[in-house]
């Protein structure tokens, strides 16, 4: 059949809109991070009309802002750039590693109790994080973590629930036969995980690796708690300190520049995870 | 080379369920046997734990000499092949068929790092493996394709990548659970012979399992009839089809089924509980399950002779047609000739088609 050019257009238009309207923040931002400061503060303040792109853009609003941000040029900002991706690939390491043993474990071990703590588990889900954040802050405290990125880092070390519950779905559709072909070829659980089920968990590992990098990576509350002094902080605190330090409307510019530079990894992952991770939420539903 | 030997193997299954009852088999070293029978008899499970996959609730497996209840699979020095193959998707053919030799390398990656001895060692049973891979894939002649993924595969090819995966690892025993039974017709019969070829160049013990009789007698040297985890008989395929242990192992083995008829010798003939009379073939005594093979039964056509067609299947070299003979219902099997549905037809029974079963519960075998 051939396609008819005026459904075609009729379909699009609302797809055309609602992307537009997605879309509106991140053109805001861009074009606000290429104004004049006094362009950008009368968008701001007095509602000026921005134009699609600006006349002249200030590029140097980068380079500007990367230099002014906290007390030390540049280096405020690389400290915080070195954090954010040191604690972003420690979590993704840490969650996977251990999310993916423990849902094999939930998967494909038989041992007592094993229903039950799997429930236990998932229960862990309903708790709101504002409830764990106090003792949990008491804890750190008292190992003397408070000011280093390990409060950031070990408990992905820990597993997660709903990242195991994903593991778990995934592994148990893996057919048994494997395994045991890995046992008798001579691997023991922790063989079987790492050599078969591990690479073959790919579609889960995307989905997990890029939900994890964007909630770490923008992550504002952990890193404000637990982190105070400026070498340690991780960009989205230090985006906010940028804020606070110019006070307000004044420069934002600047913040919107900054800003643009943080988010900037995020969509560079995510266009190169792409195929992993649609690959990744399809998968359980068609998996035959 | 090794022989296997079971004594009183028992499994039961959490709820009381019992795969395999009191099993004793003795496997003889470097025969092909067969476990055969219908679903749920408990065949994979026997299969199973000779491979380690389960643990018997009771008994003793030996492999070669050794007792092997509490030794792990890996040591077993068995090799399985899977159903379904149990290629590892994301490993190529090549690395597929390393795998189990490179799980049992006797040097140490790291050592190798820093001592130059471990590392020629090393590199020497790298080239080792290489050469066991080669000739193997020479063997099977899976030589060409080495690089590809198994979902590039077609189904035939598979199977010979999951049999060089047991291959390479030269075991004493290669336990072969229903390999044959995701493919299709023309292809199952292909693999038969090379499975058979395979066997006569290894001499190993190769334990197969499979719930088609054809597939058993063809490929066996010795069967292991089996029904709800107990085995009925333990023969030869000849001795199977020609004396079968009882009234199960009768209708298993044999296409199509033996026909059996339940009644009672009476008087030198043998009348059957339906009302009809049949000539007495053998002599015999009281209630019995006359059991007639379908090869056994001569037809000819013959106006006003003792039988009835009442359907007939065609199968070009042959036929089978079902008959009423006196009353009694039983399918023969016969050279095609002109019989059509409805037609009378006379028939004799070829005494050595004929066996007399007890008509108890078990229905044990009758020596004439």
């Amino acid at each position: 059949m051939r396609p008819r050019p005026l459904a075609a257009l009729l379909r699009h238009v609302p797809l055309l809109i609602g992307a537009a309207l997605m879309l509106f923040p991140l053109w805001w931002m861009l074009v606000v991070s290429l104004e004049t400061e006094q362009r950008a503060g009368m968008a701001m303040v007095a509602g000026d009309v921005l134009n699609v792109w600006p006349e002249d853009p200030q590029w140097h609003n980068y380079t500007d802002a990367m230099r002014d941000v906290g007390s030390t040029p540049w280096i405020t900002f690389l400290d915080a750039l070195a954090n954010s991706i040191v604690v972003t690939v420690s979590v993704i390491v840490g969650t996977v590693l251990s999310c993916s043993l423990v849902g094999f474990a939930f998967a494909r071990i038989r041992f007592r109790g094993r229903g039950g703590m799997f429930l236990l588990m998932l229960a862990t889900m309903m708790l709101p994080a504002q409830v764990t954040m106090i003792p949990l802050f008491l804890l750190f405290r008292s190992l003397g973590w408070v000011d280093t990125l390990l409060p950031l880092i070990v408990p992905a070390f820990f597993g997660s629930a709903f990242n195991i519950f994903l593991y778990r779905q995934f592994i148990a559709g893996i057919p048994e036969a494997l395994l045991e072909a890995g046992r008798m070829d001579g691997l023991g659980w922790l063989g079987i995980w790492w050599r078969i089920v591990l690479p073959l968990c790919r579609p889960v590992t995307a989905i997990v690796a890029v939900f994890s990098f964007i909630y770490t990576w923008n992550d504002f509350m952990s890193p404000l708690i637990y982190l105070h002094s400026e070498s340690n902080q991780t960009l989205a605190i230090a985006l906010n300190s940028f804020r606070t330090q110019f006070a307000g409307l004044e420069d934002v510019h600047l913040l919107m520049a900054l800003s643009v530079v943080t988010m900037i990894l995020c969509i560079l992952l995510f266009l190169a995870a792409q195929k992993q991770f649609i690959e990744g939420l399809g998968s359980g539903a068609v998996k035959g | 080379m090794a022989e296997v030997r079971l004594d009183s193997v028992t499994k039961v299954f959490a709820g009381d369920v019992v795969a395999v009852a009191s099993c004793n088999l003795s496997i003889p070293d470097g025969q092909f046997t067969v476990l055969v029978g219908p679903s749920g008899c408990g065949k994979s499970t026997t299969l199973r734990m000779i491979a380690g996959l389960e643990a018997p609730t009771d008994g003793t497996i030996h492999i070669g000499d050794r007792v092997v209840n509490d030794v792990q699979p890996r040591d077993r020095n068995v090799a399985m092949v899977f159903q379904n193959y149990a290629l590892y998707p994301h490993m190529s053919v090549e690395r597929n068929l390393r795998f189990p030799l490179e799980r049992r390398r006797a040097t140490s990656f790291w050592k190798s790092l820093v001592s130059g001895g471990e590392r020629i060692r090393r590199a020497t049973e790298t080239a080792a493996i290489a050469a066991r891979v080669a000739e193997a894939a020479s063997q099977l002649e899976i030589d060409g394709y080495l690089h590809r993924l198994p979902r590039e595969l077609s189904g035939g090819q598979r199977q010979r990548v999951a049999l060089g995966r047991a291959l390479v690892r030269d075991p004493q025993v290669f336990l072969l659970d229903e390999p044959l039974s995701n493919l299709d017709a023309r292809l199952r019969l292909a693999m038969r012979t090379e499975l058979r070829q395979l066997h006569k160049r290894l001499g190993a013990t190769m334990i197969h399992v499979t719930h088609d009789q054809e597939e058993a007698m063809t490929l066996g040297d010795v069967l292991v009839v089996m029904k709800d985890g107990v085995i009925h008989q333990v023969g030869s395929p000849a001795e199977i089809y020609e004396r079968p242990a009882d009234r199960f192992v009768a209708s298993f083995v044999g296409t199509p089924p033996m026909n059996l008829i339940e009644g009672s010798f009476q008087g030198g003939v043998f009348r059957s509980t339906s009302g009809g009379v049949l000539p007495a073939p053998t002599q015999g005594d009281g209630e019995a399950v006359l059991g007639v093979r379908p090869e056994a039964i001569r037809v000819s056509a013959s106006p006003g002779g003792g039988a009835q067609v009442i359907t007939i299947e065609r199968l070009g070299d042959r036929m089978d047609a079902l008959l009423d003979v006196g009353g009694v219902r039983m399918t023969a099997r016969t050279e095609p000739m002109e019989l059509d549905e409805g037609d009378t037809c006379a028939v004799e029974f070829a005494d050595a088609g004929l066996h007399v079963f007890d008509a108890g519960e078990q229905g044990l075998r009758r020596e004439n």
